[in-house]
């Protein structure tokens, strides 16, 4: 059974719908995020689960109880702040104590598991700290600890990485996982960081515009984005519109070969087809481009060092600049100004209905 | 006329202001303090040539002298604790509650700020009567609490717009009710802005004079009131010997506050903020 399951649920600040219609479930374990742009909806949609607004339209089931109109210390839930909130009077410990005492845990228990939650978060022997004497990372993780020692049925996490530099982002990243994976905690990670959201989350809800675009695995999100909202939010895309013509696309850019298996478009359909970045090989212009089964020709324009990665920038007969992605192997690019072929095969190319026809 | 001698003057005129304001402020000041110590029998030419502790030791013996004090240490405790617990209390159901004609209350709380003394003084007599009640300690409370209220209203307020609102929702997240995250959370980070609120409205209270002149009768009256009254009824410089204690009772009050919670929560940081 779904610890938490959403149906149709809807939220209005005036006239406005900052939720509109959403539906997801999640399982007993899982890690989700809710990713989308600014202003999508998602942070209403934690706050619809944390109990802090109440829904409009809908239902929220937790644990297969409607929790809908319960008030936020009714729900067995946990939430990290993007800001932490660590209350700034209170030892480390006590911030910790907090939720144990207000759910009923025996005082005798409390040192033992404030002790084992810190371990778990690796700050062991900080107890007696005051949140104004930690790091920035180190607060973070005693949020975490916080929320995690009252084994919340749900986890809440709102932008949990935000307010730390780059570089210990990356890093806590990976350490954010194991945590939530190893507590075995049901967690939704509210984000608007699709990288974070795809190397933190067994599913990513994507969200736009007050409702849900797409619900899938973060591979699968990119590989087989269903919405042209999808394909460009999560990674980089460049896009070919076009018709169908023959099984092959006709776009201004030239016949673009697509997968054949991507039928539902009859002839004559309009079609946007989206190849990402790094799934195109850049020829030097002029070169034999048999095995690739399109092949567009195109002048580069500049040349982006990304350290792993180059971004070549072309310019293509159309006018249209095409990104392309290769790996800094070692080989120098060509030179700017120089002519170049784009390649990529049909299973390079992912295709959609064209802009006008997706809302 | 070069920049630079623009600039020379432009400073020097405004040094000599600010120059100019504080010995208006500070040169009664000074001469109450020596005056104060004035060994002569009348008020003589300044300045006196002996000294001595008799205004001081005058004021300590005089009995009317002496309730007024009490009176005004009694008055302003209580006030500053009413105060204090509605004041507090109000702050906080401003700050978090969203309710129609939220803005209108609020200011309505602090209109006591605003509103002359007089016409304070003058209702609060007037309701008092109506009321029935016709003793000067009641009445001197009621006035007091009125115009107190509004400073730990104010120092509140400030304080709690400063707190984040994600720690009422943290303690709400972990299981607290709302009361329970207002007495174990806000409160005790919005506790220098009380205290510092409570220490304003003792000052304002222990230094107030139109109401309390409405208020008070021949038992019942503030030390302000009795020095008033000594001044039209006996010019002595007892007088002087009072105002050094107040003022000193205010520094000592004002430094405390200063050290507690900084002068500009209770005051103010200007239009700018900080």
């Amino acid at each position: 059974m779904a610890v938490l399951d959403l149906q149709n649920t809807g939220k209005a600040f005036g006239a406005v719908w900052a939720v509109e219609d959403v539906s997801f479930t999640v399982a007993k374990g899982e890690i989700v995020a809710l990713l989308g742009p600014s202003g999508c909806g998602k942070t209403t949609t934690l706050r619809l689960i944390a109990g802090f607004e109440t829904p409009d339209r809908g239902r929220i089931f937790m644990n297969g109880a409607d929790v809908a109109l319960k008030r936020p210390y009714e729900r067995n839930i946990g939430l990290v702040f993007q800001d932490y909130a660590l209350f700034p009077h209170m030892t480390v410990a006590e911030n910790i104590a907090f939720g144990m005492k207000h759910r009923g845990v025996k005082r005798s228990e409390i040192p033992a598991r404030t002790a084992e939650v810190l371990e778990r978060v690796k700050l062991p022997g900080l107890e007696n700290r005051r949140p104004s004497q930690l790091s920035g990372g180190q607060q973070q993780r005693v949020a975490l600890a916080r929320a995690l020692v009252t084994q919340p049925d749900v986890m809440l996490l709102d932008e949990p990485l935000s307010n730390l530099d780059a570089k210990l982002r990356h890093h806590l990243r990976l350490e954010l996982r194991q945590i939530l994976a190893g507590a075995g905690c049901t967690s939704i990670i509210v984000t608007h960081d699709q990288s974070e959201a795809m190397s933190l989350a067994d599913r990513i809800i994507l969200m736009n515009a007050g409702r849900i675009e797409q619900i899938d695995t973060p591979a699968g999100l990119y590989a087989r984005p269903r919405t042209r909202f999808s394909a460009d939010f999560i990674g980089q895309a460049n896009w070919f519109d076009g018709v169908m013509h023959g099984g092959r696309v006709a776009s201004k850019a030239g016949a673009i070969a697509v997968p054949a298996a991507s039928g539902g478009f009859g002839e004559g359909a309009p079609v946007s087809v989206c190849v990402r970045p790094e799934r195109i090989t850049v020829l030097a212009g002029g070169h034999d481009a048999a095995p690739y089964a399109t092949c567009i020709a195109g002048r580069l324009e500049a040349v982006e060092h990304l350290g792993s990665d180059l971004s070549l920038w072309v310019r293509i007969a159309t006018g249209e600049l095409v990104q392309a992605v290769v790996k800094n192997a070692g080989a120098a690019p060509p030179d700017p100004g120089s002519g170049v072929t784009l390649a990529f095969g049909p299973e390079d190319c992912i295709l959609l209905p064209a802009k006008d026809t997706s809302a | 006329m070069s920049k630079r001698l623009a600039d020379g003057l432009f400073t020097a005129l405004y040094i000599g202001l600010i120059a100019g304001a504080a010995l208006f402020l500070l040169i009664p000041v000074v001469v109450s303090l020596i005056l104060s110590f004035d060994a002569r029998s009348f008020i003589g030419p300044f300045p006196p040539k002996d000294f001595s502790l008799r205004w001081y030791r005058e004021f300590f013996n005089d009995s009317y002298y002496h309730a007024g004090l009490m009176t005004s240490l009694y008055i302003a405790t209580v006030a500053t604790l009413v105060s204090t617990v509605t004041g507090a209390l109000a702050a906080i159901a401003l700050d978090r509650l969203q309710f129609r004609g939220r803005d209108i209350l609020q200011a309505l709380f602090l209109s006591p700020l605003i509103i002359p003394s007089v016409i304070i003084g003058f209702s609060v007599l007037i309701f008092a009567a109506r009321l029935g009640i016709i003793d000067g300690m009641p009445r001197l409370l009621m006035g007091h609490i009125l115009i107190t209220f509004p400073y730990v209203l104010r120092a509140t307020l400030a304080t709690l717009k400063g707190i984040k609102p994600s720690y009422y929702e943290a303690a709400l997240s972990l299981g607290a009710t709302p009361a329970q995250a207002l007495w174990h959370v806000i409160l005790p980070l919005a506790r220098t802005g009380i205290l510092a609120g409570a220490i304003f409205a003792f000052i304002i209270s222990f230094d107030e004079v139109g109401v309390s002149l409405f208020l008070s009768d021949s038992f019942s009256y503030t030390l302000p009131v009795a020095l008033l009254a000594q001044m039209h009824a006996n010019l002595n410089l007892t007088v002087a010997a009072v105002s050094v204690l107040f003022i000193l009772v205010t520094m000592v009050l004002i430094w405390i506050l200063d050290r507690v919670a900084g002068l500009d929560k209770v005051v103010g940081t200007g239009v700018y903020g900080r």
